[in-house]
């Protein structure tokens, strides 16, 4: 069926139609959430809510723009408040952590590197970290893998914006994890 | 080029792939800087980490129990509305409440209105009649001469009718 009528019942109310629209969008709401909170559960549990807050706000949708941007414009701004609220459990990257993640170089020995998997969550650790509007469009960017031009629809942003910020993002991100490193006395990148 | 200028370009090239021109000047940097090609190993190294392998599926029945949950939503929600205007007038009371104190204490009081002879007098247990007798006395006269000036005013408007 068309999106255009699965908006329109959905909109009258019709449960199944909206079912269908679920059905298209999980998949790419989902991952999104995924990407913000990196726990399926947390992330299972937003998506949900997405879905909720579109669904109550569908009867002011008015097709200006498509309906998945319009989507991920709610779960971009629900993924935010999450982040905001979820704040105090973000994970401080210590030293040490950093350390013990053998994340610095020079550490050859086999035994010595932990696996790819805990490098991504020190990683992962760093960009929680980051102030949310370079959080939010690196997410999109580096983990959605979005194009520019589709993050700055959703984030209702120029694509110059988009890029500047993606730009500063990146090289914040670089610059904790490495200044930590070289505290650490690792001087050959990661 | 500069570091810095090597840096952004190394950033875009990560996205997109770089003008035929940018890239040997890009390339003939990264030759020479040991800096600027340990940055483009960090980069890459954290770009690599940041996409992941692989994205799992939500949970069971993902869209079962969302349907259930917006039926649940929508039976509760004119609850909800009636719960939000409670709160709202609830609010507006209390706004109300609060102003009209506040206008109380704001608003200027009277100054003491001084008390006339007589009612001094009766504060002080003692007889006003006769001094009220005077005051009447007096007062009459000037009545008197004030109903001559409005019946004069009054013949003056019949006049005009």
């Amino acid at each position: 069926m068309d999106e255009r009528e699965l908006i329109r019942r959905s909109q009258q109310g019709d449960g199944e139609a909206f079912g269908v629209l679920i059905e298209r969008f999980k998949g790419k709401v989902f991952s999104l959430a995924y990407g913000f909170t990196q726990d399926r559960t947390a992330a299972d549990d937003l998506a949900q809510e997405v879905f909720i807050k579109a669904y109550f706000s569908l009867p002011r949708f008015k097709a200006r723009s498509e309906f998945g941007t319009w989507l991920y414009r709610i779960a971009v701004n629900h993924a935010k408040d999450f982040l905001r609220k979820n704040r105090s459990r973000q994970k401080d990257i210590s030293i040490d952590e950093i350390g013990e993640n053998r994340l610095a170089a020079g550490e050859k020995s086999q035994e010595d590197l932990r696996s790819v998997e805990e490098r991504r969550a020190t990683v992962l650790a760093a960009v929680e970290r980051l102030p949310e509007k370079y959080r939010v469009v690196l997410t999109l960017r580096d983990i959605e893998g979005m194009s520019y031009e589709d993050i700055a629809r959703i984030l209702d942003l120029s694509p110059g914006t988009v890029d500047s910020r993606l730009h500063r993002a990146r090289q914040k991100l670089r610059q904790r994890l490495t200044t930590s490193l070289n505290r650490q006395g690792g001087d050959d990148g990661l | 080029m500069d570091c810095k200028k090597a840096e952004r370009f190394l950033l875009r090239s990560y996205d997109t792939a770089l003008e035929p021109e940018e890239k040997k000047r890009l390339q003939g940097h990264l030759e020479g800087c040991p800096s600027c090609r340990r940055k483009d190993r960090e980069y890459r190294e954290i770009l690599g980490h940041l996409r992941p392998d692989f994205i799992p599926e939500p949970l069971p029945y993902f869209r079962e129990r969302l349907l259930a949950r917006i039926r649940e939503k929508d039976k509760a929600a004119p609850a909800l509305f009636g719960l939000k205007w409670a709160h709202r007038a609830v609010l507006f009371f209390l706004a109300v409440q609060i102003l009209f104190g506040v206008g109380l204490l704001l608003t200027p009081r009277e100054k003491t209105r001084e008390l006339s002879r007589a009612e001094r007098l009766f504060l002080q247990n003692e007889n006003p009649l006769t001094e009220t007798a005077s005051l009447l006395n007096q007062q009459r006269a000037e009545d008197k001469n004030m109903m001559l000036i409005f019946a004069s005013l009054d013949d003056r408007n019949g006049g005009r009718r």
